[in-house]
């Protein structure tokens, strides 16, 4: 019946779509960045007790180009938005941001004239994590919504994604 | 083009036409007289407006040409010896019934280590003519070098400023921000919270997806750098920063010639809000400044409301207020060798892990009093939020078991390291004159010899009572401050076993209903529990006209409160003194002459929190 009987034995066919997303899915390298109280949970969850390791994440990357999946973990102030923004135009396709914690996600308990009430406001967000701060067993129920969400995605999609700005075109941050 | 969230501007919240007559009122005089304050008015006779006593504190009102010569004198009078300026900040009483008085006037706490004693001392800025939104008072920076940044922090969000003040820039806002976010007048902001808001909604449909360009401004070269030399930015996303601090290195080589933090990228308006919560709401907010060492900032927090409120704490409250607190001080500590191990090393990865297992016990323990790990609100006004649940003693004293033979564990695998050593020892030096000078507090002024505990020489929650030494060192270096954090986690331990071996019974919380919730069951029986909680639940508690500040010992040094009460149910100006932000000062000092990679290991010693650092 089709291909299958052609190919010898221990070759397996199957759609490039789920061979790459199986791949994506299952090695999520997230970025090394932590904002506030929610960056200790997202620590935590690192740890031995919680180990995001299980689920291929335990490589937290401190360069933006090595990374994959961005995770808000705190309050974003406005002084910190320009460069949040930044840091996930620097990031590589295909790329993934959680909200974790309400701040990220809508502003939370700090309605005020310094917080920016949701980090949606400056970039596309994939999955929001309620919380203040959401337990190290939210986050991994995140990382959980985000692998099937990682699964259902097609490659080609990710090609429409606007490029990132070059590097000359970003006007300069440091001094 | 700064990025253009700006929020919807929402007027200046308050119930101020609920209020009973009388209120907003002024803090009254100080009364009575002390030594300190006696030899203050013989010197400065006229000068002194006022002098006495003030919630059991010493406060000094200065005519505001004179301070500069006030804070000379403090410092070098024998007599006197003030030796550390710990605290600088100011209230804007534009919404108070003035009769003609200065609308911003400066506030100082001066600590004398030598003598222990505490003074305020207060001065009137002068308003610039035309009544504007500006002041002006001289800058104590010539006095005590710890002034700069308090000085610096107080014209950023306040709009005072300090004459003869060497480098008056914004600290934390962005440098084009458009007003000083602590006056009156600037309101709140904040947006408007869709309550109507439905799936039928037109709007529902891009909810979320209002992506912003987000354009940088190129930040100014830091005064005093040149571009001779290299200029290296460090952070604000950084893995060693601790969170989002920016350091602008100047380098000449190898060597670092100064360094200029940059901070602000985590300001969150704590002290805005808190003048628009009520009294007992804010105590939620404390656990997110300083989010390692929650349990301590409800502490400082409430301490300070219950001193203005002159309310009796029980006793076996106290007990769960000491255990809580130190508990949090050994959490805090863990995480700080966690983390300061995997900086310096690069690879230290093992000892994170083992220390946040029994970090994460401590947070179980968090968990059973209050179902709380990181944020748990549980030192409320008047006591604790609830009783400790029956299994709490058992599990605790089975960690106190654990606990010491694991700091030994700890000390074993990097204490004699000669790797370590080479990275820490003479690393980060600070002499205890400069320590005193820059205002630091905690581990930074014990490891060069300033032998200084709150908890030991100004109890507080009974802390008199427990057996406990304070550690010190001469030497002032990174690996100092190192050993006396680990030898603070052993006698936590001894002063937990004392106070879980003598946990009174009784009440976990006053019995005060005007200011403490009646416990739950007694809802369903009282009439008037329900009319208190009701009371307690929309309106709160109102706090005399006056003001305070009390510190605590911190697990990062001395963590302090500034309240200021017009009368009513709301703070009218809410000060946070944070340890890291006055310990941060000192990067620069200590950093200078050293490698690039010793900035990482300053850091790490110096034991910042971002959250508390920024407010």
């Amino acid at each position: 019946m089709g291909l299958e009987e052609k190919v010898p034995e221990g070759i397996l066919t199957t759609s490039l779509d789920s061979v790459i997303n199986w791949g994506r899915a299952n090695s999520t390298w997230p970025l090394l960045f932590g904002l506030a109280c929610c960056a200790m949970e997202m620590i935590a969850t690192g740890t031995a007790r919680h180990d995001i390791a299980r689920y291929g994440s335990e490589l937290f990357r401190a360069s933006p180009r090595q990374a994959d999946l961005m995770i808000v973990s705190g309050r974003v102030s406005n002084k910190m938005a320009p460069v949040i923004k930044r840091i996930y135009d620097q990031m590589l396709a295909p790329k993934w941001v959680i909200a974790m914690g309400i701040c990220a996600s809508a502003g939370g308990p700090f309605n005020n004239y310094a917080i920016i009430q949701g980090v949606d406001k400056i970039i596309p967000v994939d999955v929001y994590v309620p919380g203040c701060p959401p337990r190290p067993e939210s986050l991994l129920y995140a990382m959980d919504l985000l692998r099937a969400k990682q699964r259902s995605e097609s490659v080609g999609a990710w090609r429409s994604v606007e490029e990132p700005l070059a590097v000359d075109e970003i006007a300069p941050l440091s001094v | 083009m700064p990025l253009d969230v700006a929020p919807v501007v929402r007027a200046y919240e308050t119930q101020r036409t609920l209020n009973p007559p009388g209120i907003p009122a002024l803090a009254p005089m100080p009364e009575g007289e002390t030594d300190d304050t006696r030899r203050i008015c013989e010197q400065f006779g006229e000068d002194i407006v006022a002098a006495g006593l003030h919630y059991g504190n010493q406060v000094v009102y200065v005519d505001p040409g004179r301070l500069k010569a006030l804070a000379t004198v403090l410092r070098d009078d024998p007599e006197l010896s003030y030796e550390t300026l710990i605290d600088v900040s100011s209230v804007d009483r534009s919404h108070l019934p003035l009769d003609g008085g200065a609308r911003f006037q400066s506030v100082y706490q001066f600590r004398s280590y030598s003598r222990n004693q505490h003074l305020t001392v207060i001065a009137d800025c002068e308003t610039e003519a035309g009544g504007g939104d500006s002041a002006q008072i001289d800058s104590l920076t010539g006095v005590y070098q710890g002034a700069e940044w308090p000085e610096r922090e107080v014209y950023d969000l306040m709009g005072i400023h300090f004459t003869g003040h060497p480098d008056l820039r914004r600290i934390l806002m962005p440098k084009n921000w458009p007003n000083h976010p602590l006056q009156k007048q600037a309101p709140l902001g904040g947006e408007e919270v869709p309550f109507t808001f439905t799936w039928d909604d037109p709007e529902f449909d891009t909810l979320g997806s209002q992506i912003l360009p987000a354009e940088s401004t190129v930040p100014d070269l830091p005064p005093g750098m040149s571009r001779q030399n290299m200029v290296i930015n460090m952070g604000p996303h950084h893995p060693s920063t601790h969170g989002v601090l920016r350091l602008v290195v100047e380098m000449d080589g190898e060597r670092i010639v100064s360094i200029d933090p940059d901070l602000g990228f985590l300001h969150s308006g704590f002290e805005k809000t808190g003048e628009n919560k009520r009294y007992k709401d804010f105590v939620y907010y404390t656990d997110r400044m300083d989010y390692l060492s929650s349990m301590s900032n409800n502490l400082g927090y409430c301490l300070t409301i219950e001193h203005m409120l002159g309310l009796e704490i029980p006793e076996r409250a106290q007990v769960i207020r000491v255990i809580m607190a130190e508990l949090q001080r050994i959490a805090s500590h863990l995480f700080w060798l966690a983390t300061h191990v995997l900086d310096v090393s690069g690879t230290g990865m093992s000892l994170l892990m083992y220390a946040t297992r029994e970090r994460e016990r401590i947070l179980d323990l968090f968990e059973m009093v209050c179902g709380a790990r990181l944020t748990v609100s549980f030192i409320r006004i008047g006591g604790v939020w609830q009783d400790l649940p029956d299994a709490f003693v058992a599990e605790l004293k089975d960690f106190l078991r654990v606990m010491p033979q694991k700091i030994s564990e700890y000390e074993a695998m990097v204490t004699e390291a000669p790797l370590w050593q080479e990275r820490l020892i003479g690393i980060g030096h600070i002499s205890a004159e400069d320590a005193l000078g820059m205002g630091l507090t905690g581990p930074m002024l014990r490891g060069s010899g300033v032998d200084w505990d709150l908890r030991r020489d100004r109890p507080y929650s009974g802390y008199e009572a427990y057996e406990f030494e304070v550690p010190t060192s001469d030497s002032g270096d990174c690996y100092a401050r190192f050993k006396i954090r680990l030898e603070e986690m052993r006698q936590s331990v001894r002063i937990l076993e004392q106070a879980v071996d003598n946990l009174p019974s009784g009440l976990y919380r006053s019995n005060n209903r005007k200011v403490a919730l009646p416990p739950r069951a007694e809802l369903d029986v009282s009439m008037e529990a329900l009319i208190h909680h009701f009371k307690l639940m929309t309106e709160g508690f109102h706090v005399a006209p006056g003001f305070f500040y009390h510190g605590i010992e911190n697990s990062k040094g001395e963590l302090g409160f500034f309240v200021y009460s017009d009368g009513s149910a709301k703070p009218y100006r809410l000060h946070v003194h944070g340890p890291s932000f006055n310990n941060l000062y000192a990067i620069d000092h200590i950093s200078r002459g050293e490698m690039l990679s010793d900035v990482v290991t300053n850091i790490g010693s110096i034991d910042i929190v971002l959250g508390e650092v920024d407010r």
